[in-house]
């Protein structure tokens, strides 16, 4: 007992000290970039003084040093301040954002996921067949096309040449009232775009998986499985996937860090309203509390869904629960 | 010689809007205003073409607009504007220092050239320092684009061209050292990179070692601050005033962080500038700034590149659009007298996302797109002669009065009545000394300028006057122009940066309604509008 | 010829294409006008054409479709200061005049049917196509001065059908098939190095940490964590920031936080190795920590490794192409993400002018599959369980 609740200790103590290094290296590798927030504010009228004033109420001309401690007090409140670029709070801009860009990846995750899992274990089912090597190919093809150039292609195919599908955001405007109006809305503008990263995303997965199926059944113990005259599908799902699960498991887990911090490129071709844009537009606009707030939330969540990761693969993996009995 | 044909431009471009006098305007027609969130090029163009938007503004591909000239059911618009694109120099470092490379570099590069393939045509060779749509303009007699001649100048006051065609300054005998060309990068402004590219094949052909090194815009800002580069390109969006001249060419704005980039000083310039400051009248303005210009154009400081055409579409089933010479159709006049058949809603296009809907704050064009459709000033400007009309305010004085032995100007304005706030409560002469007296004792950046020599606010019944610390005829200009806020919603805020959704409230044809971000912003019809 | 095999012919093809395209020449310089379809897309919209006036007149036929653009520049000089003269192209049916010429003895002409002011000259709106209105018709034209005194011309005109070569030309007149050939070295650079160094840094790392264990191991670990938390795309926005945007910054970038999927992998590899009767052995006999890493653990972790390496080179590619899209790349660097921005920022989606985009959107993929099966190979090397059967 007392070895896995020292192994957890240090594993949730390492976790806080990755966060406190993030935090550190977010504040200084901001401010190494030459420039400062009002350098996009080019206008004639303003004079030296306008600028100052705007350094001012930006907390910019402070010493740096008390800078950092505002900003680790912000961090560790999450009281993050006003945004520099639109002066509304930033916890406010990150709350409007947020759900935009978890409806489009957390179902384009989880599809892909589920999609590529179900082909690679069929490519594994149907080894030396035409199934294994249709998957092989269209997973090949699904990870090399360049998502940027798929979904232009779909907008303009489906969008503008055959309008089955709205060019742009999220929601129709005026949006419609009503429950399920709002829903069927929402869903068939979140086509195209979800539709896209699946297309795009499948292919990762079922090669990763038909590589662990393929590697699982060749182990022994299926053999021992088949011998008994277990049915080919109950050998294969019962006793093959549940092996190969835990580490599908745990890689869904690492990739839903990616949920947030992945959508840059979608969002714009999709013009929709979320988070990956806003890192990338705070960074170049040297927004520094609205990108050191969006960077410190991405790596919270990837640290949270590290440790998860670790959670789940420790209660299924055997060795490691063997050393708990001991 | 070839100028004889550009200066056509303004005299034969049809008037593309009815001249309504502008009493003639009505409240709208339209009950609900949308401005549709578009950030991609593509998705605007289609959205027009779908018809899910009416109004889209600046529009700058080419391609775009070829698409749009061929489609029977949208408008097109064409009008000169306020911007202009520089070629900015160093003159604190040789070689920039020498007038005579400067004015050969003037006449080394092929304008109209960058025009035609860069802009597809869709934009005016520039060879004025004040834009094209500027009263206050004077057009540069010297010449257009001639190689020739320029290397000839040079020849003869003794430089000379390396066997690779460097040039050699007089008095010295090796090639001019290679330099660097700042420019924002591409992903700021796609046709920036291209202009600065081929500037820098111009200068090479001249004989200057010159190649663009791109950068990020607020780190481009950031060399010119701390005065560290030898060239650079930049745009600026200037205005109907000259009076931004003192700030680029004045030497007491040759500080860090000053306008003064290129680092002239000239005695004889800055006097000039002063007189333009600080002039009295619209006589001693114009007189001012032509000898402000005169010796501009002797001393190039900069080299004016090309000014943009702002070019918008609108779709045909909207009738009665205000555009002219200096505006296209979206503007807040067209938004009074636009009729539909059967529509009560407009859609008009936004391309960037309207943060900071507060107008102490807000910076962005995009937002004062939306704000400048709800709140007023005193003054408007006429699209068509950008002389300066009534709009809050009725009538008005300019005196110069003597006090303590200085002069300064005094302004009196008669305030419209029967204006209302969007909230009911009455419009008067105590909300525009409050939004004076806001804006100057917060020290807000954005009107820090407008107000900073404003010593004395006083309102009386619907008489306004206020008396400045100074005199110059601009303070007509700073204070007309200022956004109208409410007393009632002045006292109350706590934080100007912060400014509720509720207590958005003017005096403008168009009120508040929603902001879904990302989406639209949406504005409703003020029943309670003054115009009747 | 099996599809797998085609993988390394193609790759090879493409390395020898990489080191031949210097040949062509400079990459960056304009050859024609902007936006030109390519040759082989339109047959009916005749030949350019480039003609010298000397003395008086200039007579030609044009019997196509109007051309895209025409030039007329050159110098005009008469013989005494004319009081009425004009430039006149007259067509078929229609004479225009182009530009009004009395009152100088000496005149620049420099006319290109693009320029607004000849529009509005001609009473035309700035939105119409001028050589759309001027060689409406197919016959016979002719450009010459009419004045009261007698003129010298020295005028070229210029017609341009805005199609030339085998992709066109994009939006600063750069020739886009050179463009693509380009594009596969910087593809082939960014892929292969920043995978290389990745691999390297991540093998190195790897084997430190499992092999030595306790402090170096976790600090190893913890460096991972770290790095896996912090978001890319900003980051390269911030080192283009200070060291400007460039090939090797990009390549730098992506290794930086490329290795940790490797360095994982070896780890554990390595963890389950140490615990090998041999390598206790190799230990009691006094072998040194290098030796055994060197001459053990690396040919051990060698075809995991290679398939690591091969299948991380379709990932740097993509990466890159995605930052260049998005316009954080050198705008001098011919790569293909860069064309695709360029494409898209200057309308060649909504105007449909594939050729610009098929391209370089089909090399990267092209790339990328073939690296993928070459990957596949190493890793059926590594793991012959994974080979792909034959039919059954």
């Amino acid at each position: 007992m007392n070895t896995l609740n020292n192994y957890w200790l240090r594993r949730v103590l390492s976790s806080l000290l990755v966060i406190a290094v993030v935090l550190s290296l977010n504040f200084f590798l901001f401010r190494l970039m030459p420039g400062d927030p009002t350098g996009s504010l080019l206008d004639p009228r303003f004079s030296p003084e306008a600028k100052q004033e705007l350094l001012k109420s930006y907390g910019l001309d402070k010493p740096l040093s008390q800078q950092f401690f505002m900003y680790v007090k912000q961090m560790l409140t999450f009281r993050f301040g006003i945004s520099f670029m639109s002066q509304r709070p930033v916890w406010q801009e990150l709350a409007e954002r947020l759900p935009n860009t978890l409806l489009l990846l957390f179902p384009a995750l989880l599809l892909s996921a589920v999609l590529g899992t179900l082909l690679g274990v069929a490519a594994a089912k149907g080894r030396g067949r035409l199934t294994e090597k249709a998957v092989l190919l269209s997973g090949a093809i699904s990870f090399s096309f360049p998502s940027f150039f798929v979904q232009l292609v779909l907008l303009l195919l489906l969008a503008h040449a055959f309008p089955i599908f709205p060019l742009r955001g999220s929601l129709s405007v005026p949006p419609p009232t009503g429950f399920w109006n709002l829903l069927v809305d929402r869903a068939w503008h979140m086509a195209l775009p979800i539709a896209s990263l699946v297309l795009l995303g499948f292919g990762s997965w079922a090669l990763y998986v038909r590589n662990l199926m393929v590697k699982v059944l060749g182990e022994d113990f299926i053999l021992l499985a088949r011998a008994k005259g277990l049915r080919e599908n109950e050998v294969l799902w019962g006793h093959a996937f549940r092996t190969a699960l835990p580490p599908i498991v745990t890689i869904f887990f690492l990739s839903l860090p990616g949920v947030i911090s992945g959508a840059v490129i979608t969002e714009t071709v999709f013009s929709l309203h979320g988070i990956g844009k806003f890192l990338l537009d705070s960074v170049l606009g040297h927004d520094y509390p609205a990108a050191g707030a969006a960077f410190y939330l991405m790596s919270l969540v990837t640290v949270i869904c590290n440790l998860l990761a670790d959670v789940v693969y420790t209660f299924v993996d055997p060795r490691i629960s063997f050393r708990r009995l001991r | 010689m070839g100028l004889a044909l550009l200066l056509a431009v303004s005299l034969l471009l049809p008037p593309q809007g009815k001249a309504a006098p502008l009493d003639e305007l009505r409240r709208p027609s339209i009950d609900e205003l949308y401005f549709l969130i578009i950030r991609d090029n593509d998705a605007q163009l289609l959205a027009l073409e779908g018809g899910q938007i009416d109004l889209l503004g600046d529009i700058a591909r080419f391609s775009d607009i070829k698409r749009l000239s061929d489609d029977e059911r949208v408008k097109l618009y064409l009008a000169e504007g306020y911007h202009a694109f520089f070629l900015g120099l160093n003159l604190r470092r040789s070689p920039w220092d020498r007038a005579e490379l400067r004015q050969s570099l003037w006449e080394a590069v092929n304008r109209r050239q960058i025009v035609r393939d860069v802009f597809g045509g869709y934009a005016l060779p520039l060879f004025s320092f004040l834009p094209p749509a500027s009263p206050y303009t004077l057009v540069a007699s010297t010449s257009d684009f001639n190689m020739k001649a320029a290397r000839e100048r040079l020849r003869q006051k003794g430089w000379r061209w390396s066997k690779r065609g460097v040039l050699i300054c007089p008095g010295e005998d090796k090639p001019l050292p290679k330099m660097k060309l700042l420019t924002p990068t591409a992903q700021v402004a796609p046709t920036t990179a291209e202009i600065a590219e081929r500037i820098c094949e111009s200068m090479r052909s001249l004989g200057i070692p010159i190649e663009t090194e791109p950068m990020d815009f607020s780190m481009m800002v950031a060399r010119l601050d701390r005065r560290d580069f030898d060239a650079y390109v930049i745009a600026w969006e200037l205005s109907r005033d000259p009076d931004s001249l003192y700030a680029f060419y004045h030497s007491s704005m040759d500080v860090p962080g000053g306008y003064n980039i290129s680092g002239i000083r000239k005695p004889d310039l800055d006097e000039a500038l002063e007189s333009l400051k600080y002039a009295a009248n619209e006589a001693e303005a114009r007189l001012a700034a032509e000898k402000v210009q005169t010796l501009l154009y002797e001393y190039i400081p900069q080299v004016p590149i090309y000014s943009r055409y702002h070019i918008a579409a609108l779709q045909n089933e909207w009738q009665g659009a205000i555009a002219s010479l200096y505006m296209t159709p979206d503007n807040t006049y067209s938004l009074l007298s636009l009729r539909h058949e059967n529509k009560k809603a407009f859609y008009w296009c936004l391309a960037e996302e309207p943060r900071n809907l507060n107008p102490l704050s807000a910076s962005s064009a995009y937002e004062w797109q939306v704000l400048s459709v709800i709140y007023e000033s005193l003054l408007a400007v006429d699209p068509f002669t950008l002389e300066d009309v009534p709009w809050l305010a009725e009538s008005w004085r300019l005196d110069t009065v003597s006090k303590g032995g200085k002069e300064k100007t005094r302004i009196t304005f008669k305030i419209r009545e029967g204006v209302k706030w969007q909230d009911g409560s009455p419009f008067g002469a105590s909300d525009v000394k409050a939004t004076i007296e806001f804006l100057k004792k917060s020290a807000i950046p954005r009107y820090f300028d407008s107000v900073k020599d404003v010593e004395r606010v006083e309102a009386a019944d619907n008489t306004l006057t206020v008396t400045f610390s100074g005199k110059s005829y601009w303070y007509l200009h700073q204070i007309g122009g200022l956004p109208m806020l409410s007393a009632g919603v002045l006292s109350s805020l706590k934080d100007w940066r912060r400014l509720p959704e509720e207590d958005i409230i003017g005096t403008g044809p168009f009120s508040f309604s929603k902001y879904k971000p990302g989406e639209y912003v949406k504005l409703d019809k003020n029943e309670l509008y003054w115009r009747k | 010829m099996s599809f797998w095999r085609l993988d390394t012919l193609f790759l090879a093809f493409l390395s020898l294409l990489a080191l031949l395209t210097p040949l062509l020449g400079p990459v960056n310089e304009a050859v024609a006008p902007p936006f030109c379809k390519p040759l082989w897309l339109d047959h009916e919209s005749g030949k350019p054409l480039s003609l010298n006036a000397k003395d008086n007149s200039l007579s030609f036929t044009w019997e196509s479709k109007p051309p895209k653009t025409f030039s007329v520049k050159g110098t005009v000089t008469f013989e005494g200061v004319p009081k009425s003269a004009a430039l006149l192209l007259a067509g078929p049916s229609k004479t225009y005049k182009l530009v009004d010429l009395a009152g100088y003895r000496n005149f620049d002409v420099d006319i290109d049917s693009r320029d607004v002011p000849l529009k509005l000259f001609l009473g035309l709106s700035p939105f119409v196509d001028v050589s759309n209105v001027i060689f409406s018709e197919r016959g016979a034209y002719s450009l010459f001065i009419a004045s009261d005194v007698k003129a010298h011309l020295d005028l070229n005109l210029n017609i341009y059908t805005g199609k030339w070569g085998i992709f066109g030309t994009d939006q600063r007149g750069r020739d886009v098939f050179r463009l693509t050939l380009a594009g596969i070295r910087i593809s082939l650079l960014v892929g292969i190095f920043a995978t290389l160094i990745a691999s390297t840094l991540g093998m190195g790392l790897g084997l430190f940490a499992g092999y030595l264990g306790g402090l170096a191991d976790s600090s190893i670990m913890r460096g991972v964590d770290v790095l896996l938390a912090i978001p890319t795309l900003p980051i390269l926005v911030v080192i283009s920031g200070v060291w400007g945007r460039g090939l090797w910054q990009i390549v730098f970038v992506l290794s930086i936080f490329s290795w940790m999927g490797t360095a994982r992998v070896v780890r554990s590899l390595t963890l389950s190795l140490r615990e090998a009767p041999y390598v206790e052995g190799l230990r009691a006999l006094g072998a040194p920590t290098g030796y055994i890493l060197a001459r053990h653990f690396i040919p051990e972790a060698m075809p995991l490794l290679l398939a690591q390496m091969a299948l991380g080179v379709p990932g740097a590619i993509l990466a890159e192409a995605g930052l260049s899209f998005l316009g954080l790349s050198d705008p001098l660097m011919p790569s293909w993400g860069r064309m695709l921005h360029e494409a898209q920022v200057f309308g060649a989606f909504t105007s449909g002018a594939w050729w610009l985009i098929f391209p370089p959107g089909l090399g990267i993929a092209s790339i990328c599959l073939a690296f993928i099966s070459v990957g596949r190979r190493f890793e059926e090397m590594a793991d012959p369980r994974l080979r792909e059967m034959a039919e059954r």
